[in-house]
């Protein structure tokens, strides 16, 4: 694995099973777990289309002492971000302070000064966050970008996990690979925690825009995993700033929303006006404190594109610490001379665009034709807010299995998902794995033709304490009537003698197996 | 209705619900065995061997464990066994028997639990066992009336549900697997999301006493107890009554669930063993009744 450190034993045995089952075995088990997703609609809408997300069948190793780092990193991250968005939507000392430009914030699609002022019941406004790392030359992990607003593909993360274990048993033998299954416990507890103060038993919803939504599956997996309602726009209603739903039995109060609706659809009161999938009157309930919402409104301006290069200073602005995951460089399209810089030198950049997300509309400076790179510099001069610029990251490359079974190295990303619950962030274990399955490609998101892998972090063996062996009832369990009726092993034909002993032996014991 | 006949339809009742059940039970065992490796493997296997009454055996891996509940026909306490005898049992009751509900089984039969996939991917096997035993259990549905023969299956399957949810429990999987062992343990009796929508925080004890008292979910021993007097009283309505001892049993067991006020979890472990005993009277008081009848000649040589 290139620029990957996993440990060596752990690498070892996964080696063994993978050689063991040759090109063959590997082809026969990616149709079975293509057969698993299908079977259980596990799929995401591409272009109309209903699809599975591919499921690469070697799981990437990420070994503990790594995972530490990604951990902690992560969670430093996004406590930061939280006091961030605190503070823009409040007082604005990180403006006055000029660690970031105003113009940045105030210029940002996603700063909506209708937020302004709704103080979140538990504090937390970034309740879920996906952050993308990548491995960079090094063997360094890196932040790409950071998804707080409605970061999707956790569900893939249980599923992929599932179905591994189903389709390659033998994978899983002498690794000591941490469990993901508790996440959407995790999430309702964080959740009930940003509750509204004082409702003894708060409802939470997921708020989904619909069956025809590219992540439905995810909604309805997270709904049903927390056991709590799925909802649509059309099921709720605002009435005197308290969120109802419309049940049978009539108006059912709801206090916390998982919304999965982009701010922009929301709430028509506030925002489109045409929107149909939100609901009118959310953002002053929220207001007024009555519900939650999250993750919260306005959260898109803390991991807007043109923030990013910012995020390390916040680090040290509001934690007093050093980023421990570091940024890509950036380069600020705004800033004439990092403009004529990039400009320059557009062949060896990433541009993309600052409100894009899914990998559209992103220019890979190599693998661009001289025209498109012509036409992609007359748009960043004529609006170089809407563009940032990144160096070409050579990511870090995983065996993956390609076409009739072969392992070829395929480049990976990670996604690792943070739950925040007001005292903690709880970091999932692994996260999302996306491998770019088109060889040499370096996008890896599903709308781009990306697959996935299950990505483990391996414990280290002395980390797991020796397994002592619970103290068990023995429970006190008797086959009743193990019993059949004695006749159906009889040959064919057996005569009434045979019948009356069989019909003995059954009164006798009644216990006979055969 | 004649005696053999109430006794198949009994059966194949009970041997459906075991296949089902077994199935089940050992997919999810099985996966967790397989991504949670804290658990020595001998130990896992023999703690669901011992669940299920099957002779403690050399399985030291997962693999193992799946052949061995997987088993062959000749074993009635295998899900291969069960279903076999299912099938026996409904061969002899096949000219009463609606030909799509001996047809479904007897494919169910002929299918066998066999071929690489059970040691590429035991949770697929398994999955197609209970898709198959589901469309037996659709055509009883549809296609059989509903009268003593189904009745019989009725409270067939309604014991040997209790008797199957009450290995669940015995398996422990809480204790064993602390982190993934409550969500095990529903989803081996198929009620992870009936739980999830009703019920706060997961834990073993809250899943446990959840399987035994749950009002609504069809594989609760409260369901289940409820469903055999139904049973047992359709057979009264019908002629077919034993003096009222069965009823008694049932009723008594019934009651005792239904009343049960928020035990704690050694209450739990006390009900579910009451369960235990009691379907073990019942079908001892259900074989006595009906199908061995007063003037069988009982003679020694």
């Amino acid at each position: 694995m290139d620029g990957e450190q996993a440990d060596a034993q752990a690498v070892g045995a996964l080696k063994t099973v993978l050689d063991g089952l040759g090109e063959e075995g590997l082809a026969e088990r990616g149709r079975l777990v293509d057969a698993y997703f299908n079977r259980q609609g596990i799929t995401f809408n591409l272009a109309g289309r209903e699809r599975p997300l591919p499921l690469d069948l070697v799981p990437r190793l990420l070994s503990a002492a790594e995972w530490r780092v990604i951990e902690q990193g992560v969670a430093q991250r996004i406590k930061a971000l939280e006091m961030f968005l605190a503070d823009i939507y409040g007082p604005g000392l990180v403006l006055e302070d000029g660690v970031v430009p105003r113009r940045l914030v105030t210029s940002s699609a996603h700063f909506h000064r209708e937020a302004w002022g709704i103080e979140p019941p538990n504090g937390v406004r970034i309740h879920v966050a996906g952050i993308d790392l990548i491995r960079d030359e090094e063997g360094v992990f890196a932040v790409l970008e950071d998804n707080l607003r409605c970061p999707s593909g956790v569900s893939y993360v249980l599923e992929n996990r599932r179905a591994l274990a189903h389709v390659l048993p033998e994978l899983f033998t002498d690794q000591l690979v941490q469990p993901v299954a508790e996440y959407p416990e995790r999430l309702l507890d964080a959740l009930l925690a940003a509750a509204p103060a004082g409702v003894a038993d708060p409802q939470v919803a997921v708020l989904t825009p619909g069956v025809h939504n590219s992540a439905h599956f995810e909604h309805a997996f997270l709904a049903r995993r927390m056991g709590v309602e799925l909802v649509e726009g059309r099921d709720l209603y605002c009435r005197d700033d308290q969120v109802w739903m419309r049940t049978v039995r009539g108006p059912a109060p709801v206090h916390v929303l998982y919304r999965r609706i982009d701010d922009d659809y929301l709430d028509p009161v506030h925002f489109r006006p045409e929107s149909v999938l939100g609901v009118p009157g959310l953002l002053s309930a929220a207001r007024a404190g009555r519900v939650t919402v999250a993750n919260a409104v306005g959260n898109g301006v803390a991991d807007d594109k043109a923030v990013y290069p910012y995020v390390p200073d916040l680090i040290e602005y509001y934690l007093g610490e050093q980023a421990i995951l570091p940024n890509i460089d950036t380069y600020d399209l705004q800033d004439a001379d990092q403009r004529r810089f990039v400009l320059e030198r557009l062949d060896r950049m990433v541009l993309k665009p600052v409100d894009g997300s899914g990998g559209y509309g992103l220019v890979v400076g190599d693998q661009a034709t001289d025209a498109q790179l012509d036409q992609l510099a007359r748009r960043v001069e004529a609006d170089p807010r809407s563009w940032i610029a990144q160096r070409i990251v050579r990511l870090s490359t995983c065996p993956t299995v390609v076409d009739g079974g072969e392992l070829a190295a395929r480049h990976v990303d990670l996604r690792p998902f943070a739950v925040n619950d007001g005292d903690n962030v709880f970091v999932l274990p692994g996260g999302l794995t996306r491998v770019a399955l088109p060889e040499g490609s370096l996008v890896v998101n599903s709308s781009q033709g990306g697959g996935s892998k299950d990505t483990w972090v391996v414990a280290e063996p002395d980390e797991s304490p020796p397994y002592r062996p619970p103290d068990r009832p023995t429970p006190r369990l008797t086959r009743v009537l193990a019993a059949v009726p004695a006749r159906i092993h009889s040959p064919a034909g057996h005569d009434e003698r045979m019948r009356q002993q069989e019909n003995q032996q059954q009164q006798a014991g009644g216990e006979c197996p055969c | 209705m004649l005696s053999r006949l109430a006794e198949s339809y009994f059966w194949i009742g009970r041997y459906l619900e075991r296949a089902e059940a077994t199935s089940r039970l050992l997919a999810e065992h099985h996966q967790l065995m397989v991504e949670e490796r804290t658990v020595p493997e001998e130990l896992a296997a023999a703690v669901l061997l011992d669940a299920l009454s099957l002779p403690p055996s050399a399985a030291t891996s997962a693999a193992d464990l799946v052949t061995s509940v997987v088993g062959n026909a000749s074993d009635p306490a295998t899900i291969s066994g069960s279903i076999t005898m299912a099938r026996e049992n409904a061969r002899a009751v096949r000219e009463s028997l609606s030909a799509d509900v001996f047809e479904a089984l007897n494919a169910a039969h002929l299918a066998g639990i066999r071929g690489p996939i059970v040691a590429t991917s035991p949770a697929y096997a398994l999955y197609r066992v209970v898709e198959r035993l589901a469309v037996v259990v659709g055509q009883i549905d549809w296609t059989v009336p509903r009268d003593l023969g189904y009745l019989f299956l009725s409270f067939g399957r309604s014991l040997e549900r209790l008797d199957m949810m009450s290995r669940v429990l015995a398996v422990r999987h809480d204790q064993l697997w602390p982190e993934g062992g409550p969500v095990a343990t529903l989803r081996a009796a198929a009620g992870l999301n009936a739980f999830l929508r009703t019920q706060h925080p997961m834990t073993g004890d809250e899943a446990r006493r959840f399987l035994l008292l749950d009002e609504d979910h069809p594989r609760s021993m409260r369901v289940c107890a409820a469903n055999a007097e139904d049973a047992v009283r359709g057979l009264a309505a019908r002629g077919a009554s034993d003096g009222g001892d069965l009823l008694r049993e049932v009723g008594l067991l019934r009651s005792q669930l239904e009343y049960a006020v928020d035990p704690a979890p050694d209450e739990v472990d006390l009900l579910a063993e009451l369960v235990q005993q009691s379907t073990a009277r019942a079908s001892d008081l259900v074989a006595a009744a009906f199908f061995r009848p007063s003037g069988t000649i009982v003679w020694s040589n």
